[in-house]
């Protein structure tokens, strides 16, 4: 058997061949996460009957896979993982594979770089500021590895314990004390923030407790109802960044758990203010807690309503491309929830589990909404915060670079798959280039293309190679399997393209295209010609 | 009628008369509207963004016989406006230059300053998307239907502001189409190449028949996606790769094509980056592109400024002086604002390695061409330079000026990514009405 036809047959024959063996299986999901399902189908399903919307229908194997795939591991299926998938006949399949993609490393490298570009967007696009991303979004990777529960990850970094050199004007240096494991990295949060006690404030309010403050630290928020005072009493939960006045002017550190490093003026005035929780409530000063411990204590204590309904929202606008609050940082009249029982019902039960990340992904991919298909049946259906069809999202430039690798067979060089891993792409290198042409930071049911975007896909070097019978990897391997015909040549290239099998619609249009040799009279290039053209499609570029 | 190229405006005033008038009467008003079109272009507006901080004091204020002043001399440009030496082609369109002497922002580091001066914003962490000035400017100007992009940015260096370039709330509709992006080492033979759209020609394999039969199937693709999966997704999708193919298959993707251009005018603008990027930024305008921005780099001089700084003046001069004689003889300049600013000014003292350091607080921009009261400098600096005595004029006068100086309401409101209606520029800002024609 030739090269490429060893790599066909891998790609798409045997199942046994999925490359994707799974580390030991985690026990089946409990019940838990089925009982929550069950929850979200009663709630979704009570208000489309009030509003008298027909749900769309449940989706074929094929499109959940591909959507369970994107949205936990972050690319595609390749054709063979696509196709056992489709194949099995085990009626917990889709449970099953979930279960499959929490476990594999990918997962956690998908959700660490998702949850660093909504955490610390300034990072992705700011050359200063990118290391400190990229230290914190490998601190990420390890807590979503090892299911690490949110409130414990959040309370590692608001109680780190660190040093800050404010010597430079221009930047605070915030340094993790040596007791701290793996504490650079988290540290990274403080310095992508500037080590600014109105930053972190202002990062740690949107992220942990769903409330933006920034208006609010330089007049009173508009339309919320958030004064400016608040905002730097917030802040002045981090006011230990600052340096102290008097004797050692510039430096700051160690810092010591004490609790009068609790004020901090408000900016351009001469007023001075005292941590004060939103409530309006104060700690019980101590002189051995620090007002970042308090904080913590304040933010993660089960009395708290905001944090569990604001990290169990984030984990659903994930796989919803839009949060039940939505935009998931601004609550207030104006904006309100779509189904606040609902959350309410998702954020006690997410709290209820210990915070475990991996116990709400399998209860919100096994509820009806989730498995929708995004076909629309029903005009009802139009409103994307009705969840009565499966949202269109759109793939972040990773995303859609891992599902070209995925569907290509491109071997792209280990070194640059390691940098990638570690939250870096190397410009100059295919994976540079599609980042930085697809960069945004759109929300992904508004995705937009622009012509720069579409003109890479249809005649940038690396489709252009992919597409081309001599220098591919997946495409000549099909054109060369001995004995196929050209259906099942078709076929091949949907099953790598799409993750699914063509319609029989589908298959008699391209396979005549193909056996006509397209517009040049040669069925080998008609095949590249087919390939392109499922590569540029939007079944390919999005996520549906 | 794609090739028409008629503004929406246009066509709904052919509307309007269409139904009193005969169907070769409206043929004629459409035939009309479409040379109008042609002899009477829109505004337009050029930014020449001067990357790393343009010593200012050495080029548009200077502070000659004070010790802050530097070696450089004083040339006329118009009567009672007074420029450097190194700009000695431009000069003589001093007529047209108005040049802001009080300019005080509030950003001394590269990527905050420029992010402050193309947005009118300061950075601000995960709230608002701002969108430059460009996607601002294009979105009140532009044609939605044009076959050109209505933004284009040449030779940007995004590396350390890539948002700074951005459309951000706007949506990458409004988003620039970049030639030749962060080329720092740019040689002069192959300008030509970086100057082109990437990847808009298709592959040397491809024949345009095969070409032609892969889009056509994509379009049935796309129909059919859009069909069962309709929104704003699949639109966008669809238009981008509908403007993509049309400037790939239309004669209007010729306009980057700089070799249709005479030897003698390609040289008059200098064979360099900057100065063909300037050639490209004319043959946009005339095009009817309505925001055009050209990048000059390494302004950052923190030593050597001088020699620095006359170098690039040699680049910056020709080009400069080049496109307004261009745009003139074309009578596109009364149409066409030309911005000259870079992120901020840098420091009157001058440093022991002969730089110059980052000076927002007291510097100057030039704003010239159409809507501006040219010949006139507006706003003084101290006699060292360093602070800023007349007419203080902060980002958001300075940005409000130019949209101003286009024809644009800088008040008007556009929906944000916060839910929340933004300004153009924002609240309380005032027009440095002196230099507005």
């Amino acid at each position: 058997m030739s090269v490429r036809a060893t790599v066909a047959a891998l790609l798409l024959c045997a199942a046994s061949a999925s490359g994707a063996e799974p580390a030991p299986m985690p026990k089946p999901a409990t019940d838990a996460a089925d009982a929550l399902a069950a929850v979200i189908d009663k709630h979704l399903a009570r208000d489309w009957e009030a509003r008298g919307i027909v749900p769309a229908e449940r989706t074929d194997d094929a499109e959940f896979a591909r959507r369970a795939y994107l949205d936990i591991v972050g690319r595609a299926p390749k054709a063979a993982e696509a196709r056992e998938f489709i194949d099995s006949t085990d009626p917990k399949k889709r449970a099953k594979l979930v279960d499959q993609l929490l476990t594999m490393p990918a997962h956690a490298n998908h959700f660490a770089a998702v949850t660093r570009q909504q955490w610390l967007p300034q990072t992705m696009n700011n050359f200063q500021l990118a290391q400190f991303g990229t230290q914190f979004e490998q601190f990420l990777r390890t807590q979503y590895r090892d299911n690490v529960p949110v409130d414990k990850t959040v309370r590692r970094i608001l109680t780190l314990k660190m040093t800050v050199n404010a010597q430079n004007p221009m930047f605070r240096f915030v340094q993790p004390d040596q007791s701290e494991p793996d504490g650079f990295n988290v540290s990274g949060f403080y310095s992508a923030n500037e080590g600014k006690p109105e930053s972190v404030g202002a990062a740690a309010s949107r992220l942990f407790l769903g409330v933006k403050l920034e208006c609010a630290q330089c007049h009173d928020h508009p339309f919320a109802p958030y004064t400016r005072e608040q905002f730097w009493q917030f802040a002045a939960f981090f006011a230990e960044l600052n340096p102290l006045t008097g004797p050692r002017p510039g430096f700051v550190g160690p810092v010591k758990p004490q609790s009068d490093r609790n004020t901090i003026g408000i900016m351009g005035t001469e007023k001075r203010v005292t941590a004060t929780f939103f409530d309006g409530t104060q700690p019980d000063w101590a002189e051995d807690r620090g007002p970042r411990l308090e904080l913590a204590d304040w933010l993660l204590s089960p009395k708290n309503p905001y944090f569990a309904k604001n990290v169990a929202n984030r984990m659903w606008a994930h796989f919803f491309g839009i949060g039940i609050l939505d935009p998931v940082d601004e609550p207030g009249e104006n904006n309100p929830e779509s189904h606040p029982e609902l959350l309410a019902d998702i954020g006690r039960a997410f709290a209820a589990s210990g915070y475990d990340n991996r116990f709400l992904i399998r209860a919100l991919t096994r509820s009806k909404a989730y498995q929708l298909t995004s076909k629309m049946t029903h005009p009802g259906q139009a409103d994307p915060r009705r969840f009565a069809r499966m949202n269109l999202k759109g793939l972040s430039p990773a995303q859609l670079f891992d599902s070209l690798v995925s569907a290509t067979g491109f071997r792209e060089p280990a070194q640059i798959r390691q940098q990638a891993a570690m939250g870096f792409a190397q410009p100059g290198t295919p994976r540079g280039d599609f980042l930085n042409r697809f960069a945004t930071n759109e929300r992904a049911t508004e995705a937009n293309t622009t012509i720069l975007q579409a003109l890479m896909l249809m005649n940038g070097t690396f489709i252009g190679t992919q597409t081309d019978l001599q220098r591919s990897e997946v495409l000549a391997a099909i054109a060369d399997v001995p004995g196929w015909d050209t259906k099942q040549r078709v076929t091949g290239l949907f099953l790598t393209a799409f993750a699914r099998n063509p319609t029989p619609e589908e298959l008699e249009k391209f396979t005549s295209y193909v056996d006509r040799g397209g517009a040049t009279g040669d069925k080998k290039k008609a095949l590249a010609d087919v390939f392109w053209v499922l590569l540029n499609s939007p079944e390919f570029l999005f996520n549906h | 009628m794609p090739s028409l190229d008629l503004s929406r405006r246009q066509l709904l005033r052919v509307g309007a008369v269409s139904t009193a008038v005969s169907m070769s009467g409206w043929m004629g008003q459409l035939a009309r509207a479409a040379e109008e079109t042609k002899t009477k272009p829109k505004r337009a507006c050029i930014l020449l963004w001067m990357n790393g901080g343009p010593s200012t004091i050495d080029l548009w204020d200077l502070k000659p016989g004070h010790e802050n002043g530097g070696p450089y001399k004083e040339i006329e440009a118009a009567p009672g406006l007074k420029i450097g030496e190194h700009l000695p082609k431009l000069a003589k369109h001093g007529k047209s230059l108005a040049v802001l002497r009080g300019m005080s922002t509030k950003e001394g580091d590269h990527a905050r300053g420029t992010y402050l001066m193309r947005t009118g914003q300061l950075p601000g962490f995960a709230g608002i998307q701002y969108p430059s000035i460009g996607s601002l400017v294009s979105k009140e100007l532009g044609d939605p239907k044009a076959e050109l992009p209505n933004f284009v940015s040449v030779a940007p260096q995004r590396f350390f502001a890539q948002d700074a370039f951005g459309p951000g709330f706007l949506g990458p509709v409004h988003a620039p189409l970049i030639v030749a992006d962060n080329q720092f080492q740019a040689q002069a033979n192959n300008v030509d190449a970086l100057l082109k759209v990437a990847d808009l020609d298709r592959p040397k394999a491809i024949s345009a028949e095969t070409s032609g039969a892969r889009i056509d199937l994509l379009r049935e693709m796309q129909e059919e996606f859009a069909a069962t999966r309709p929104g704003g997704i699949a639109k966008s999708h669809a238009a981008a790769y509908d403007r993509a193919v049309r400037l790939m298959q239309s004669e209007s993707g010729k306009v980057f094509d700089l070799t249709e251009e005479k030897a003698e005018t390609r040289d008059k603008y200098g064979r360099n980056l900057f100065g063909q990027g300037c050639l490209l930024a004319r043959r946009l305008v005339e095009k009817g592109v309505p925001f055009v921005e050209v990048t000059l780099g390494n302004w950052d001089t923190h030593g050597n400024n001088f020699d620095q700084v006359k170098n690039l003046c040699g680049t910056l001069d020709g080009a400069w002086a080049a496109l307004m004689d261009d745009l003139k003889d074309r009578g596109l300049l009364e149409t066409t604002t030309i911005v000259w600013m870079g992120e901020f000014g840098r420091t009157p003292k001058i440093n022991q390695g002969r730089g110059r350091d980052h000076y927002p607080n007291a510097w100057s921009t030039v704003i010239a061409g159409g809507g501006i009261k040219g010949g006139q400098a507006v706003g003084k600096t101290s006699k060292d330079g360093t602070t800023v005595e007349e007419r203080l004029t902060p980002t958001v006068d300075f940005l409000a000026t130019v949209c101003k100086a286009c024809g644009i309401d800088f008040e008007k409101q556009n929906m944000s990514n916060v839910g929340r209606p933004i300004r153009i520029v924002d609240k309380g800002a005032e027009p440095v009405k002196e230099v507005l024609a």
